[in-house]
């Protein structure tokens, strides 16, 4: 049953594209095979995934080359958008914030992560299947009600978190003031991602054989030294997906500070993550076609440090 | 292969061969206890907030109820329209609709993907794999604003069919039905079926979907929560506020409830949310083991 997913593990957590287990050999060998269903089976998610992804990418840069005005209408107007996007300072704050951001929120969340699943994985923590559950709960909270809930949690003067951190005597912090804004979405990202990381290398690490673990113990290695030397290079590619998942997330971090600008309007700025800024921009200011090319670049930024990591994992050779 | 990798999943090595002091495994306990009332201590605080009024949730305690019990009361008005947001009831009819019919579509279009995927070897298969792969690389955002540009031209703003058809698209759920599949409808079984003369839809629905339930199951949950908690797309498509789902609903009570000169809209926030979350959180509880294996290849979004 689930097993078989988890015992699929050791590969199937990375992204790179398997060949299907049936073997061309055989099937050529028995000829009679009619391969062309599989192109029916697979046309009807195609078809939704044309008209839904497709069409929109393809639409948007077509609309981000025009421009639309009060008085004259909609013309062409080449790369104008994308030159005042590329010019824009907010954009480029947004982006250095949400590159700031990544950087301090993946390699956390994930070392949090690593940390737990590998202690749960020896089977050195009691109650370990109760923390298990708790630690996954958060993936079922959407963002909205996170940032909802940390709002108020968190809210300077009344909340419990400001007169807790007021009683170890840190002074009156104000979590939502511009130097701890980052740190404060930090910290509600972790809280809502760090279980879901968990399970997931909980999952690859389950998938070691045992003889590694009691070989490694007859040899006399420490069980720090088997979690870091042994076990963690054995499910790199699983942390690997993973860094790249939550990079791709941080980089489109849209819904919980667009929460917190409710509550914290000087906080939040228009531009302050790339997302909000194409949000703003094309629903608050009704420029669409800004608003598009704005899209187009992000989605460009986010391709390009994608295929730059895979390019640097598969330079150093621990990518197949 | 499968039954060895089985074994050693159940059996743990014995924790003590490990030579650890007692020390450390309390202080590891203890760092778990810590960070599971860290993961706990919001839902605890959104359970007894939704008990109290205005008032007390700013003045009172928030980890203690305080103030007259209004649970009920506080529950009473998420069916009523407070100062014009919209009816949380309402929201959670959409929300229910869009994630039913968006995760049972995307279940079936991921089932027969996965399957063709897995048991075909058809001219351009791999290329079109990768092409579903490669669209886990753009932004949410960055698909929702043109996904509306488009809406504005064929007439599905303000339609819930734009919400609805986007989402049975799942580039997880065709990975994890590919994977299901592989693993555990054999090659030779479908031959078999296709020498007795079945039909490929045949072989399809009668023996390559019983051997693949749990995997639809998790196809299906993973689904269901994508949509349920899905905020950006249904933010930018609708523009009624009958048709939001209770994620936008949440946040337009939450604008206005900070802009706040409005009547107590900060209890229906908090009971809202506590609404929300509620029902996923239950229905997680109990399929617990069909979310691990699904969250194995999951994906995440901000």
């Amino acid at each position: 049953m689930a097993d078989q997913l988890v015992q699929a593990a050791p590969t199937g957590s990375s992204l790179r594209i398997r060949r299907p287990s049936s073997r061309p050999g055989r099937t050529a060998r028995r000829g009679r095979v009619r391969q062309w269903p599989g192109a029916v089976f697979i046309a009807p998610h195609m078809l939704m995934l044309g008209l839904f992804m497709l069409v929109p990418t393809v639409y948007a840069i077509y609309t981000s080359l025009y421009t639309t005005k009060l008085i004259g209408g909609t013309s062409f107007s080449g790369g104008a958008n994308y030159v005042a996007v590329l010019q824009s300072s907010q954009f480029w704050d947004g982006v250095g914030r949400v590159l700031l951001f990544g950087v301090i929120q993946v390699p956390l969340t994930i070392a949090l992560a690593f940390f737990f699943a590998a202690i749960f994985d020896a089977g050195i923590v009691r109650f370990s299947r109760f923390f298990r559950t708790v630690f996954f709960i958060p993936f079922a909270v959407p963002g909205v009600v996170a940032a909802v809930m940390w709002s108020f949690l968190l809210l300077p003067g009344f909340g419990p978190y400001a007169t807790f951190a007021q009683a170890l005597g840190l002074g009156k912090l104000n979590f939502f003031s511009s130097q701890l804004i980052l740190p404060t979405l930090i910290l509600i990202v972790i809280w809502e991602f760090t279980g879901y990381n968990m399970t997931i290398l909980y999952t690859s690490l389950k998938s070691i054989p045992r003889e590694v673990t009691e070989a490694a113990i007859v040899e006399g290695a420490s069980l720090w030294r088997i979690i870091l030397r042994i076990k963690l290079p054995m499910v790199m590619p699983t942390v690997v997906m993973l860094v790249f998942l939550n990079t791709v997330g941080a980089l489109q971090l849209f819904t919980e500070p667009s929460i917190l600008a409710a509550f914290q309007p000087q906080a939040i700025s228009f531009g302050f993550t790339p997302s909000l800024f194409v949000y703003n921009t094309a629903v608050g200011s009704g420029e669409y076609n800004l608003g598009a090319a704005a899209a187009v670049v992000l989605a460009l930024i986010i391709g390009v440090i994608s295929v730059a990591g895979f390019a640097v994992r598969r330079r150093n050779g621990e990518f197949k | 292969m499968s039954r060895r990798a089985k074994r050693q999943s159940t059996e743990l090595v014995p924790a003590h061969l490990y030579g650890l002091r007692r020390g450390t495994t309390s202080a590891l306990t203890v760092l778990c206890l810590l960070f599971a009332i860290f993961v706990l201590a919001p839902l605890v605080w959104l359970l007894i907030n939704a008990t109290k009024n205005q008032a007390y949730v700013y003045g009172s305690f928030g980890f203690w109820f305080a103030g007259p019990f209004r649970l009920f009361q506080n529950i009473a008005e998420l069916g009523q329209d407070i100062s014009g947001a919209g009816i949380f009831v309402e929201w959670l009819g959409n929300t229910l609709i869009y994630a039913v019919l968006g995760a049972v579509g995307a279940t079936i279009l991921s089932a027969l993907a996965g399957y063709g995927f897995a048991r075909f070897r058809f001219r351009g298969a791999n290329a079109l794999f990768f092409l579903v792969m490669a669209t886990l690389l753009v932004p949410i955002t960055s698909l929702a604003l043109p996904l509306f540009l488009v809406y504005a031209k064929v007439g599905l703003v303000n339609s819930i069919w734009g919400m609805i058809l986007p989402s049975t698209v799942s580039v997880v759920g065709i990975y994890l039905m590919r994977t299901y599949i592989e693993a555990s409808v054999p090659q030779d079984l479908i031959e078999a079926a296709r020498m007795d003369g079945a039909s490929e839809l045949r072989i399809f629905l009668g023996i390559a979907m019983p051997l693949s339930v749990p995997g639809l199951v998790t196809v299906l949950l993973i689904t269901v929560v994508a949509v349920w908690n899905n905020y950006f797309l249904p933010l930018i498509i609708f523009s009624k506020n009958s048709l939001y789902p209770l994620t936008v609903g949440l946040s337009s009570v939450s604008a206005a409830a900070e802009s706040g000169t409005k009547a107590d809209l900060v209890p229906v926030l908090i009971t809202g949310g506590l609404v929300t979350v509620l029902p996923l959180i239950v229905l997680f509880l109990f399929l617990e083991r069909y979310f691990r294996a699904g969250a194995l290849q999951g994906s995440l979004t901000g």
